[in-house]
């Protein structure tokens, strides 16, 4: 390896490191600031730390309601994907006639940009009268995100040998059985890969969490978060503790996990 | 839709085979009760594809020749709707910004992701760091991260023009965000701040090349770059097409970084598909030409999914 080799790859990989923390790193350390801090000393330490923007941010909105109803509705979303996943997978081990458009179609919408159906998901959400509920939102998300989480617990299942089910079925184990006691507990690592994947990206959606809500009873912290914006126009440092608010909790989980959580939102992408 | 297309990467065609036969009894499911049984399992499942996927689209598609603002019976009005999307501005700007994005996250975001999994997958020292770091962005929420770096550009307190006055650029500093010329790549972020995505689904495939190949090349005399370009690469294409259709689906639905950095603006050089419908159904109202211009969004979406399987089958001869 040549040393023009070694630099150009330290250099890429400086960059974009520095790209992904440096943003970072400047807005905790801003969050600390005055006003008059951060226009004064944009790059150095505080010059005063200002925990106390952080007592403000969280006073000036409800982000405990925020965080709930995300929360809530991510949760919602994932049971239900998991759950429905599960079943199906299992149903679509056994050959009927249509098993293969079925799959078909529980797959479809997997390349679909589902934005150009905000407008009707909408009017349905409206029609079922869950519009502005966490219930609505979660049950939104279940159907958007389904085929995502079908995909990784259905190929995940599928990996399950033959003969188990078979030995099952000779020890006279009927149907529901071998799902509730061999099927879906062998398929736990997949649904929890799945689980991990859906929480993240429920938790993190902003489209249809403004489109579908409208007040504190079911506004996520995506939709929340930008009040700061708004409101504190001329308060950055209310904005920036807001926006460390927003990211600090994925952030501490993606610490924790990171090896499983990188491994979670590729899954299914690529076997 | 295109799941079932033929030719399309095994990356994806993997689940559309009838892989699923291990419980396949002998006598394909006799037994009322067993026929009952399946039903009831995929009905969940149904039930929820069936009322958010597929009769969304029917009703988009439906109504999208209608006149509606929310309430009553929209009114038939025929291609109206899509004579009036093609002869606004707005709209045509909206295509062209979003073609745009799939442009740049096609020629720019994914070599650069190739170019870093390409780095990563000769294990530097820390690359387990690197990877880990790279990927941090994908799990932060597209909320946040948009309000960071529209902190970032801000003209007064943003970093980047306090950085272009440090190192004596005063001369390049300008308002970012509400500059007509900038605006549009300024929200364009996300092609730079995502690549770990891209990087890890390159990282994944690569491994899969057995190291043999690199070890004949290498008593053949080839360089690290020669190896690259021959060997990886061209065995990587499968994730490079899955990687386009990524970005063609991250660019139909493009929406945070423009609506929280710019609102599209300034004079709409950077509104893109989604604020367009978002904007035309909770601003204007409009319904029915929201759902015509879901529909435009549809449409393009297969045409560039099936454009991406279409060269990937030529590029497999």
């Amino acid at each position: 390896m040549t040393i023009a080799g070694k630099s150009f790859r330290w250099a890429v990989l400086g960059i974009f490191t520095a790209i992904t923390l440096l943003p970072l790193l400047w807005l905790v350390m801003s969050s600390f600031k005055t006003q008059a801090d951060i226009f004064a000393n944009p790059f150095g330490l505080p010059s005063e730390w200002r925990f106390d923007n952080y007592g403000a941010a969280l006073a000036a909105h409800p982000l405990h309601l925020y965080l709930r109803n995300s929360l809530g509705a991510a949760l919602l979303a994932t049971v239900l994907i998991v759950v429905a996943s599960l079943m199906a997978s299992y149903a679509l081990l056994h050959r009927f006639r249509l098993s293969r458009a079925t799959f078909g179609f529980l797959l479809f919408g997997i390349l679909l940009p589902v934005n150009a159906l905000m407008t009707p998901i909408f009017f349905i959400v409206n029609m079922m009268g869950v519009y502005n509920t966490v219930v609505g939102l979660g049950l939104v998300y279940a159907g958007l995100f389904f085929p995502l989480g079908f995909l990784i617990v259905k190929t995940y299942m599928d990996t399950t040998p033959a003969e188990i089910f078979e030995a099952a079925r000779i020890d006279g184990a009927g149907f529901h059985s071998i799902f509730l006691r061999i099927a879906a507990p062998l398929t736990s690592p997949g649904a929890i890969t799945a689980a991990i994947f859906l929480m993240i990206t429920a938790f993190n959606e902003l489209l249809f969490a403004a489109v579908l809500t409208k007040d504190t009873d079911a506004q996520t912290v995506q939709v929340g978060v930008r009040y700061f914006l708004t409101t504190y126009s001329a308060n950055y440092p209310l904005a920036f503790a807001a926006t460390v608010i927003g990211i600090a909790p994925t952030v501490v989980i993606y610490i924790i996990l990171s090896d499983r959580i990188v491994a979670a939102m590729t899954a299914g992408s690529l076997k | 839709m295109t799941t079932t297309t033929p030719g399309i990467p095994p990356s994806v065609a993997v689940v559309a085979e009838p892989a699923a036969t291990a419980l396949a009894p002998r006598r394909p499911a006799r037994r009322t009760g067993q026929r009952l049984g399946i039903l009831l399992y995929l009905l969940p499942a149904l039930a929820l594809v069936t009322l958010f996927l597929a009769v969304p689209t029917l009703v988009v598609i439906g109504l999208s020749g209608t006149e509606w603002a929310g309430i009553g019976v929209p009114q038939w009005i025929g291609l109206d709707n899509y004579t009036r999307l093609f002869g606004d501005p707005a709209f045509l700007k909206a295509i062209g910004n979003t073609l745009l994005w799939v442009l740049v996250g096609v020629v720019i975001h994914t070599p650069l992701c190739i170019l870093v999994a390409l780095v990563i997958a000769r294990r530097p020292r820390g690359w387990k760091v690197f990877r880990t770091v790279l990927f941090l962005p994908n799990i932060i929420s597209a909320t946040s991260l948009a309000l960071l770096w529209y902190f970032v550009f801000h003209v007064s307190l943003g970093l980047l023009n306090s950085a272009l006055k440090l190192v004596g650029l005063e001369s390049l500093t300008r308002n970012w965000l509400f500059d007509p010329t900038t605006a549009l790549g300024v929200t364009m972020t996300p092609w730079v701040v995502y690549i770990g995505f891209g990087m890890v689904l390159f990282l994944t495939q690569i491994s899969t090349i057995p190291q043999e190949y690199y070890e004949a090349a290498q008593l053949d005399g080839a360089s690290t770059l020669r190896q690259d370009w021959s060997i990886t690469i061209p065995l990587i294409r499968r994730a490079i097409a899955l990687q386009v259709l990524f970005v063609v689906g991250y660019a139909l639905r493009s929406f945070e970084y423009p609506f929280i950095m710019t609102s599209g603006g300034p004079a709409d050089s950077s509104i893109t598909l989604s604020l367009y419908i978002y904007r035309q159904m909770l601003t204007a109202n409009q319904y029915g030409l929201a759902m015509a211009a879901g529909v435009v969004t549809l449409v393009i979406g297969i045409v560039l999914t099936a454009a991406t399987f279409w060269v990937l089958r030529r590029t497999e001869r």
